[in-house]
């Protein structure tokens, strides 16, 4: 179907991610579904896009966590209403993979852990939440569960960190092949070697770019 | 001068002969418990212990003060009722679930036994008597605990209350009132019972999270409020890069700062000292402490030195895991830098 409106519209959907404004996403999202635009098109280069400006700005320390949050419910408002209706022929062969992601035990920030998740979903993964104060078999055990090919390990305490040498080895015990990301505020690249992880995020400002370049890439497979 | 002469004195700003070295955070490293054959969670339950415990650095690593009420930031949160994970060996009391929300804020009120609660009366009251036995004469010993802004998120959820930093300020306010009771309240009483100092540790309000606008208009005036309230000097230590609010961080009224590595150690006693406030810090606890060789530690600690910190520091709550050789290096370097011999 052919949709008239569609700049406006993924123009307006940018708009109101970047400026939090959940009305505009809302009203946007529901105008998409009533003038037959492609649903994915308006997730991916509208509410997706705009969350990269979002964390450009984060990076250039326009915007902080807060408005993050604020940016990731407007974004949200538009997932719930425009989800449901993408056409499942947009999503062939785009099956980004699964990704389990949890905070370490003894460790119940995650903010930086929800807002990863979230750029995960919005790029197409399929992502198994384990929450915060995650006891540290239960990775393992999640990963063999939904043969997932990423696990994201997040800790925000020098403290908590020390747990995700353990989760590191019993995950690769039991399947050398899954990839493990670390991330939060003690986590460096040493510690990352260190403790035989894959990669790693320096903070939560990078972790949003790398979640980010998923997402630039993905819209760079559908163009 | 003994080692609380030369403190004090360059605490009030007065020029000393050596800059003393010591934590202004917490340490409960594993192998100072071991020297003494003590672990968690006694360390953190049991007052002999806990003041024990303080005492290992000043001779095993040769820390200059010592620090009373814990090896935790969580003292006032666990007097208002906030749920908490058990200690282990090598992970300390954390937050594990959030007393109050949306709906029950009207129930958030501050006790009125508050000093009754958590391990003020048992545990950290004899703590800081036996340090002042022991030790008091010698060395200044501090308090610590949460800071307000940091405790108000411990007992709504900080995602929920950054949230309410944007929509809802009224509930912001609400939540603010009560932690900023508290905070006034814990620090008057560890005055009363004998520490020299009182630090604030306010993760929650750093630029890692929280915009320096925001920290202006919501933290600022929060902890004026506050240190104009106490008894004695406070410090307030924030985690992260604090270079944006190094400024405000003075402006609170606070005798000293204390920040990590990742803030500008350079600037920050530019500024600090145009105010007339004393700079803790900041050799990184996880990348070089805990994670680097004792030559990575002797030269940060060196540079900080070069720098000008007042107070030789680890930049933030020193990690369980951390080799003791690495941090000996911090006292090395001073006394170097200084021209003594190391003991």
């Amino acid at each position: 179907m052919a949709c008239d409106k569609r700049d406006e519209l993924i123009q307006a959907l940018h708009e109101g991610v970047v400026e939090m404004d959940e009305d505009l996403v809302l009203e946007t999202a529901n105008k998409v579904l009533e003038e037959g635009c492609n649903v994915y098109d308006a997730i991916m280069n509208g509410l997706a896009a705009g969350m990269e400006e979002v964390g450009d700005l984060y990076d250039q320390q326009e915007y902080f966590v807060p408005e993050l949050l604020m940016c990731a419910d407007a974004l949200y408002v538009g997932l719930n209403v425009l989800k449901p209706h993408i056409d499942p022929a947009d999503l062939g062969g785009r099956a980004k993979g699964q990704v389990v992601i949890g905070t370490v035990q003894g460790d119940v920030h995650d903010i930086g852990k929800n807002i990863i998740k979230m750029m995960f979903e919005v790029a197409g993964f399929t992502v198994h939440d384990l929450g915060r104060d995650v006891p540290l078999e239960k990775f393992a055990e999640e990963q063999l569960r939904t043969d997932s090919e990423i696990v994201a390990l997040s800790a925000m305490m020098t403290t908590t960190m020390m747990g995700m040498e353990k989760v590191v080895e019993m995950i690769k015990a039991k399947n050398p092949n899954v990839k493990i990301m670390l991330g939060g505020a003690p986590v460096t690249d040493d510690v990352t070697k260190l403790f035989g992880a894959d990669g790693y995020a320096e903070t939560a400002g990078n972790a949003v770019q790398e979640a980010v370049k998923m997402v630039s890439q993905l819209r760079k497979l559908q163009d | 001068m003994n080692l609380k002469e030369r403190f004090l004195a360059k605490f009030n700003g007065e020029d000393v002969d050596i800059t003393p070295v010591g934590s202004t955070t917490t340490y409960a490293v594993m192998a100072f418990g071991d020297s003494i054959g003590k672990e968690r969670p006694e360390a953190d339950t049991d007052a002999r212990v806990m003041a024990d415990w303080a005492k290992v650095p000043t001779k095993l690593v040769g820390w200059e003060w010592v620090k009373a009420m814990g090896w935790d930031i969580i003292p006032l949160s666990e007097a208002m009722g906030v749920e908490l994970g058990a200690p282990t060996r090598d992970t300390q009391y954390f937050v594990k679930g959030h007393p109050y929300n949306a709906d029950n804020l009207d129930d958030l009120e501050f006790p009125s036994d508050f000093l009754q609660r958590g391990r003020f009366p048992d545990v950290y009251g004899p703590q800081i008597q036996m340090l002042k036995q022991e030790v008091g004469d010698e060395m200044v010993i501090f308090g610590e605990s949460e800071g307000a802004f940091t405790l108000a998120a411990n007992l709504v959820g900080t995602e929920l209350f950054m949230r309410w930093c944007f929509k809802d300020k009224g509930k912001v306010a609400r939540v603010l009132e009560v932690a900023k009771q508290a905070a006034i309240a814990a620090a008057n009483w560890a005055f009363d019972q004998g520490v020299d100092y009182y630090v604030f540790a306010e993760p929650t309000s750093g630029p890692a999270l929280l915009s320096p606008r925001m920290y202006k208009k919501i933290v600022l005036p929060l902890e004026q409020e506050i240190v104009a309230a106490l008894k004695g000097p406070a410090v307030l230590h924030i985690c992260a890069n604090t270079d944006p609010v190094i400024d405000m961080m003075c402006d609170t009224g606070v005798k000293g700062i204390s920040i990590e590595e990742k803030a500008d150690m350079k600037a920050a006693v530019e500024k600090a000292h145009a105010k007339d406030v004393r700079v803790f810090g900041n050799v990184a606890t996880a990348t070089t402490l805990f994670n680097g060789t004792p030559q990575e530690c002797y030269d940060e600690a060196r540079r900080a030195l070069e720098n000008g910190t007042d107070f030789l520091c680890p930049g933030c709550g020193v990690a369980p895991q951390s080799p003791v050789e690495n941090l000996k290096q911090l006292r090395k370097a001073r006394d170097d830098y200084f021209g003594l011999q190391s003991e």
